[in-house]
């Protein structure tokens, strides 16, 4: 990597910095795209809740659902929304404990991004229940029925996994917050500005006990990020491991998911990067050797990815079972079959470009490859939730389902609600971790 | 004369103007209108005249003390209303504990007796009597779900008078100057149209209006062609005479185009007597054989050892190969060519078994026409089977005239005056009689029937039915034995039974209903001892022991073959049938949510009909499920779905009667079409020249399964016979490998007795009376066309159905699948609130109130047997089954909650309370599952799989018994035994008939 490009431009200094990232919160008007966006955030957020209320008045008969396949969009959607999330995490934990420096720029709305998807992901399994005003007899409180949940069933530690990551994913970007918090306080003007920054700040002051108790803390943090992030997809994909479904029951789930997952989520994170420099004009921040970076980390996962499908496929042959043969036939040539191989040009073909630097360094070919992976992801979920259980053991009950016009329109809302979560959140907070730069500002100077 | 008010039209013009001072003057103003007087003079007729005299001061002051004083009593006037049921219990009466009574129930105009339950006076489930010759203890879809229509909230409930209600004291006055009428010129102008009602006191009462108008003339509403066997005897015997078939100890059984075990007369007892020979092959005795030759698929034919198909036209032809192989001497016709091959080994095969059987029978379909049913009989006659396997008895009701001759007399306008008895040619006449229009030049027309259907809409008046269930009757078996029809409930509408009706005709007065029943059967029946105990005893038996029914001898006439009419010049083109339909008939059950909700048995198409067709035949037309064609007979046409048919004939469509109605009821209304409108009275049941033309447009089929093949996997087992002595276990499967941990087995389970059930696919004819059975027992909601479509029905148990082999000729085989109650049930640990459980007596059981609606454990459930109520369908408006239909003992599942079949638990539970109330252990056969108790059969075991001695373990020790999907460790508590085939060894090859034959006889 003779020809690296400075991740900054040598001229940055703190006050520069400091001075340029606040002032996107606190001073400058948003930018048009901004406003149009948040437009169309906001009526996507109204599809949804205006299709949430019509689910929740009549039933999950409005999603595309059957038996055989009871289970549908909402769930792609679940699996989809948190591997979004996960490359968030990763990026702020993993990066951090293996002292990569190219994070500093995009780890906070990575971060907001996987807080926000898990937001999205989350809402789905309660949405998705028969009852969902029950959704707490998956808790284990104290009742008169004396009952438990039952810990052998995979939805149960899934329950666990994604209520653990949206504690864990919330907590950890509000600690990273804290001094940006601080800083915005100190350079707001208005009175009810300084005061909202400041409850927000809890009273961090910038002294030497705060930052050593701040590194120490999220370093034990992000040590703890580590086996969560694989922890939790990979409970994801136990949901379908451990059921007994032809096309389900794969032991290669978990690290196959948790590879899906951050292939997904570092697309996302590209299309975020690509939209938030043009939005915000960060260029120089956000450089095209990050983008080269995220295209590098995608590539890793492509690979990853590519062999878990090999290896699917051969599970499916070598078991010998006729039923996850057949499942695999019929991925190829039955009802289906677009989206499998929709699938492979995604994820499989299109990312081959990713071996070229040019592609990787190019703003507009990132968002159309981080675009195409996010496609390809949904509709590798989309295939394994929808034809593994359309024709399983019984062919007198194979059927095939497509999604409803209300699955469309819960889908769209809850990109919605995420993009509209998203650009507040821009709005609201430094969109870029001014003290993670200002430390890498003062690291380039070692670094020479 | 004067317009009469009805009350609809009084309330419509009070409710227009609710503004309070208007209120009052319109009041006024109805009180002045034109035939207000009349209205008053009909509702109230002893307050009429006080309307119109004029009242002095005093009457005026003594109303108003008296309104006053009665206002006081207004609030007592209505019925007494208990609020705590049964202070004072009546007899033997426990609130919650279930009473049983005897009657019957006409199904398709014959008797089906019945054991029907009843809660706090309330029916609610329907069981075969066993003491009744139709239906030997079992039950069949139809009288399942007559309990739905008894419930059914679009019946008729009063008497109408040009669609408006009326009362029958407006029908009687009428009625009286007619009648008077009717007496002097001896009823010169009217006529009778009769349904098929079989009842022996509302025949006598025909025959009495006959004597007293004997110029009448009646006509008969032939709606399933059962008038073709009795001209079938009359050419062959020279008198009509109805047949009388008798399956049991058949060793060889025939059916020339006869779905006789699900549809003909006598099917449940049919279905009983062939599954006996077939039990009988599986224990090591002879086993017996099923021929069949017919026109469509049927379950008949799916169970048949030799299965041809030949379209309806070609039956004449192969019924006089077929005699003349056995030696009558009858004109010849060539064999239909398209199925050449096949039907000369067909019928080789069945004329060799037929010369050495000891008992045969050969049974023609009452579709078919009265050559075949003659051709058919003289076959019986020579194989000797008359007055064994075949008996003759005298018909049953009045000779009637077809519905042609009435359109015509109609026309010629000799008839002035119509009555029709529980008939609706309005819907079903056929289109070439264009009956609707003749029908609204009869000046008088009164209609009575269960429903204000397409017919009673076009009536002057109209009576409404009571339904079966809360009336008093007799009713009459296929085979002549009698039953009474005895009331659960009382009528819940206006209804008046048949006898009532015919008895206000006849007397013009209104009886008593159980008045006019014991009066018949008080001159009829010639008692030894006093009628009262008579009475008793055959109300509780439910079949009256003295009226057995009287079989005749006859001989065929010597000249019989030569008065057999021309056979048909061999047809070009496509031919079109016309069936009935398997579940809604001829549309008399069309407004049944149950039946309408019911996959047809072979074509598993719920809410409607499609023109059936070969693929072959589908093909060369370029037709897919589902493309909507324009089927056309000269000028009349009709647009429906196709439906493609393995094992269909070539080049013939068959359309099923019976949908398509327009006044059904909110549930029958505009499901499919009405075929009835191709049908020529001529040739009602098939006829040529049909034209067929694709319009481009497609419509989805609700169909309940979408997979016909089994894909190699072993679902369903079967052998030959012969490969099943040689090798009893061929349906056995090594033990799924050993497994490190300890596995449940029935007999480590610490409760007995341990549940389990066996399912004989060797004599289950995939009927479907157990998925109707199941549907009224455990409240099953009805879903609708557009949900089934979806793939969200619920029915607990159901029958898959397989297509083996080519897809001109297939082996179809039935699989009942209810839940397996796996021993390692895949759905239980899957559940994240633990809402399926394993009980200690092996029951997989769902806690409705504990399910959030996941749906793993459907996902996880290899069977897919499991039910998820993807709305609020218990309470879906026009399909939500009346609360006062639901069992009591089962909850109604609300919205989101998964369900699925329970081994009915609650008949288990309170079994087990009977047996700890009276201190006795549980005995075999205690409890009996829904499915089980209607299976006519007797397919299903059920019982205590953890004691060796129990009829479920010693079937489950049979050497077929196997499990479904064991591969995975399952272990199911539901198992099957597999099934037989007994082809003939003249075929060798059972699922390959013609071409074995082809090949041999070829060379010749």
């Amino acid at each position: 990597m003779s020809e690296r490009e400075p991740l900054m431009p040598d001229q940055l200094t703190h006050g520069w910095l400091t001075q340029r990232v606040s002032a996107l919160v606190l001073e400058r008007r948003p930018p048009r795209s901004w406003r149009v966006g948040v437009v169309v955030c906001a009526l996507l957020t109204l599809v949804f809740v205006i299709g949430l209320s019509h689910l929740f008045a009549t039933g999950v008969g409005i999603f595309g659902l059957n038996i055989p396949v009871a289970w549908g969009l909402p769930i792609t959607n679940t699996i989809w929304w948190i591997g979004i999330a996960h490359a968030g995490t990763l990026i702020s934990a993993v990066l951090l404990l293996t002292r990569q420096r190219w994070r500093a720029s995009i780890n906070r709305f990575a971060e907001a991004m996987a807080m926000f998807a898990i937001v999205c992901a989350g809402l789905y399994p309660v949405l998705h229940l028969g009852r969902p005003w029950f959704w707490y007899y998956l808790l284990p409180y104290p009742n008169d029925m004396g009952l438990w949940p039952q810990w052998r069933s995979p939805l149960v530690w899934d329950f666990f996994a994604i209520a653990t990551y949206l504690l864990f994913t919330s907590s950890f970007l509000y600690l990273s917050l804290l001094p940006d918090l601080a800083s915005l306080r100190d350079r707001a003007s208005a009175r009810a500005t300084r005061l909202f920054y400041g409850v927000l700040a809890l009273g961090w002051r910038g002294d030497a006990l705060h930052w050593a108790r701040y590194e120490r803390a999220t370093t034990i943090m992000a040590a703890v990020a580590a086996p969560i992030v694989v922890a939790v997809t990979g409970i994801i994909s136990l949901d379908l491991a451990v059921s007994i479904v032809p096309g389900f029951h794969f032991t290669i789930f978990p690290p196959y998911f948790v590879a899906g997952a951050l292939l997904s989520g570092f697309a996302t994170v590209a299309i975020l990067a690509v939209v938030l420099r043009w939005m915000f004009a960060l260029e120089d921040l956000v450089t095209r050797q990050h983008l080269d970076y995220l295209g590098r980390m995608m590539l890793i996962f492509v690979v990853i990815v590519n062999y878990a499908y090999t290896q699917e496929m051969f599970a499916a042959w070598y078991s010998g079972e006729v039923e996850y043969r057949y499942v695999y036939l019929d991925r190829w040539t039955g009802p289906y079959a677009p989206a499998w191989w929709g699938m492979i040009l995604c994820n499989v073909v299109l990312t081959q470009l990713l071996w070229f630097r040019r592609v990787r360094r190019s703003p507009l070919a990132m968002l159309a490859l981080g675009i195409t992976t996010n496609l390809g992801m949904w509709l590798e979920r989309f295939q394994i939730v929808f034809t593994s259980t359309h024709a399983d053991y019984m062919p007198s009950n194979w059927d095939t389902v497509w999604p409803t016009g209300w699955d469309w329109a819960i889908y769209a809302g809850s990109l919605g609600l995420f993009g509209l979560l998203l650009l507040l959140f821009v709005r609201l907070m430094p969109m870029i971790s001014m003290h993670d730069m200002r430390a890498q500002i003062a690291d380039r100077g070692r670094d020479g | 004369m004067s317009r009469v008010l009805s009350l609809e039209e009084l309330q419509a013009s009070l409710a227009v103007s609710g503004s309070g001072p208007r209120y009052w003057r319109s009041l006024d103003e109805l009180a002045g209108r034109e035939g207000f007087g009349e209205l008053l003079r009909e509702e109230f007729p002893r307050l009429a005249p006080l309307w119109e005299q004029s009242v002095d001061r005093r009457g005026v002051l003594k109303l108003m003390a008296a309104s006053l004083a009665l206002a006081g009593l207004g609030a007592c006037s209505r019925p007494a209303e208990e609020i705590v049921p049964y202070v004072n219990i009546p007899d033997g009466q426990t609130p919650g504990r279930a009473r049983h009574y005897a009657t019957s129930l006409f199904v398709n105009g014959h008797a089906h007796g019945v054991i029907a339950k009843t809660l706090e006076g309330r029916p609610v489930k329907l069981e075969g009597n066993p003491d009744h010759p139709a239906t030997l203890g079992a039950c069949d879809s139809w009288t399942q779900a007559a309990l739905l229509g008894l419930y059914d909230p679009d019946r008729s409930r009063t008497p109408r008078f040009r669609d408006q209600v009326s009362t029958t004291g407006a029908l009687l006055d009428a009625l009286l100057p007619r009648r008077k009428h009717w007496d002097r010129t001896g009823g010169e102008g009217l006529a009778f149209v009769l349904g098929d009602r079989n009842s022996p006191s509302e025949q006598a009462r025909l025959r009495a209006l006959r004597a007293r108008w004997p110029a009448a003339r009646w006509f008969g509403h032939d709606a399933d062609g059962r008038r073709q066997a009795m001209q079938g005897a009359d050419q062959l015997f020279g008198r009509p005479l109805q047949p009388v078939h008798d399956l049991s100890d058949a060793d060889v059984i025939i059916s020339l185009d006869a779905d006789l075990l699900a549809s003909e007369p006598g099917f449940l007892a049919h279905a009983r007597h062939f599954a006996a020979g077939r039990r009988a092959g599986a224990a090591g005795a002879a086993m017996n054989r099923l021929f069949v030759a017919e026109a469509a698929p049927t379950v008949t034919g799916a169970a048949a050892d030799h299965r041809l198909a030949v379209a309806a036209d070609g039956i004449d032809a192969l019924a006089r190969s077929l005699a003349q192989a056995l030696g009558l001497e009858v004109p010849a016709t060539g064999l239909p060519a398209s199925s050449a091959g096949r039907a000369a080994g067909w019928i080789k095969a069945a004329a060799t078994d037929l010369a050495a059987a000891q008992r045969p029978v050969i049974i023609a379909g009452a579709q078919q026409s009265p050559a075949v049913h003659a051709l058919a009989l003289a076959m019986n006659a020579r194989l000797g089977a008359l007055g064994r396997s075949l008996r003759l008895r005298e018909p049953d009701g009045l000779v009637t005239e077809p519905l042609q001759n009435l359109n015509k007399a109609i026309a010629d306008q000799t008839v002035d005056s119509l009555i029709l008895l529980d008939a609706n040619p309005v819907y079903d006449a056929p289109g070439d009689l264009n009956f609707s229009e003749t029908f609204r030049t009869v000046p008088f027309r009164l209609h009575w029937g269960p429903y204000v259907d397409e017919t009673a809409r076009l009536c002057h008046w109209h009576v409404p039915a009571t339904h079966d269930l809360e009336s008093w009757g007799d009713a009459c078996a296929h085979d002549g034995s009698v039953g009474l029809i005895q009331p659960l409930i009382e009528p819940m509408y206006q209804g008046r039974t048949a006898l009532q009706m015919l008895a206000l005709l006849d007397t013009g007065q209104e009886r008593e209903a159980r008045g006019l029943l014991s009066d018949y059967w008080r001159d009829t029946a010639a008692l030894s001892g006093g009628f009262d105990a008579a009475w008793q005893r055959w109300l509780t038996a439910g079949v009256v022991a003295e009226a057995r029914p009287d079989f005749v001898s006859a001989r065929p006439l010597a000249d019989w073959a030569e008065r057999l009419p021309e056979p048909a010049p061999e047809r070009d083109g496509l031919l079109l049938q016309f069936r009935l339909h398997p579940t809604v008939f001829d549309g008399r059950h069309a407004n049944n949510g149950w039946l309408q909700e019911l996959p047809a048995p072979i074509t598993k198409q719920t809410w409607g009909n499609a023109v059936q067709i070969a693929p072959a035949t589908a093909a060369r037309l370029e037709l897919a499920d589902g493309d909507v064609v324009r089927l056309s007979l000269g000028e009349r046409a009709l647009e429906s779905p196709v439906l493609i048919v393995p094992g269909h004939p070539p080049d013939a469509l068959s359309l099923t009667l019976g949908h398509g109605r327009t006044a059904a009821g909110r549930v029958g209304n505009g499901v499919g079409v009405n075929a009835a409108r191709l049908r020529r009275a001529a040739a009602p049941w098939f006829t040529g020249a049909a034209a067929i033309r694709r319009t481009g447009a497609a419509e989805p089929l609700a169909l309940t399964q979408n997979h016909h093949l089994m894909e190699g996997r072993e679902l369903i087992r079967s052998a030959d016979v012969a490969t099943y002595r040689q090798d009893p276990g061929f349906a056995q499967e090594p033990p799924p490998d050993k497994s490190l941990y300890p596995e449940p087995s029935p007999r480590a389970r610490s409760a007995l007795p341990q549940w389990g059930m066996s399912i004989d696919l060797n004599t289950c004819i995939g009927c479907n009376a157990c998925v109707t059975a199941c549907q009224a027992e455990n409240n099953i909601p009805v879903v609708g066309a557009d949900e089934v479509a979806r793939g969200h029905e619920m029915h607990w148990i159901r029958i898959d159905r397989y297509y083996e082999g080519e897809p001109d000729a297939p082996r179809m085989a039935f699989q009942p699948v209810p839940c397996m109650h796996c021993e390692n049930a895949p759905c239980e640990y899957v559940c994240p609130v633990e809402a399926t459980q394993h009980s200690s007596d092996g029951l997989n059981e769902m806690v409705y109130n504990r399910c959030v609606g996941t749906r793993y454990c459907s996902q996880n459930c290899p069977y897919k047997v499991r039910r998820f109520n993807w709305f609020d369908y218990s309470n879906q408006a026009a399909l939500a089954t009346p609360a006062a239909a639901n069992n009591p003992d089962v909850t109604v599942r609300s919205r989101g909650v998964m369900e699925k079949c329970t081994y009915c638990v609650q008949r288990i539970r309170s079994a087990e309370i009977e047996a700890d109330i009276s201190d006795l252990p549980l005995a075999d056969g205690d409890v009996v599952t829904a499915c089980q108790q209607t299976c006519p059969t007797q397919a299903i075991h059920f019982g205590d799989v953890a004691d060796p001695d129990s009829a479920v373990s010693r079937a489950k020790a049979q050497p077929r018994d196997y499990g479904l999907l064991t591969h995975l460790n399952t272990r199911p508590r539901t198992t099957y035994l597999a099934g037989l085939r007994n082809p003939a060894p003249t075929l060798a090859n059972g699922d390959d008939d013609g071409h074995s034959q082809d090949d041999s006889e070829s060379p010749a």
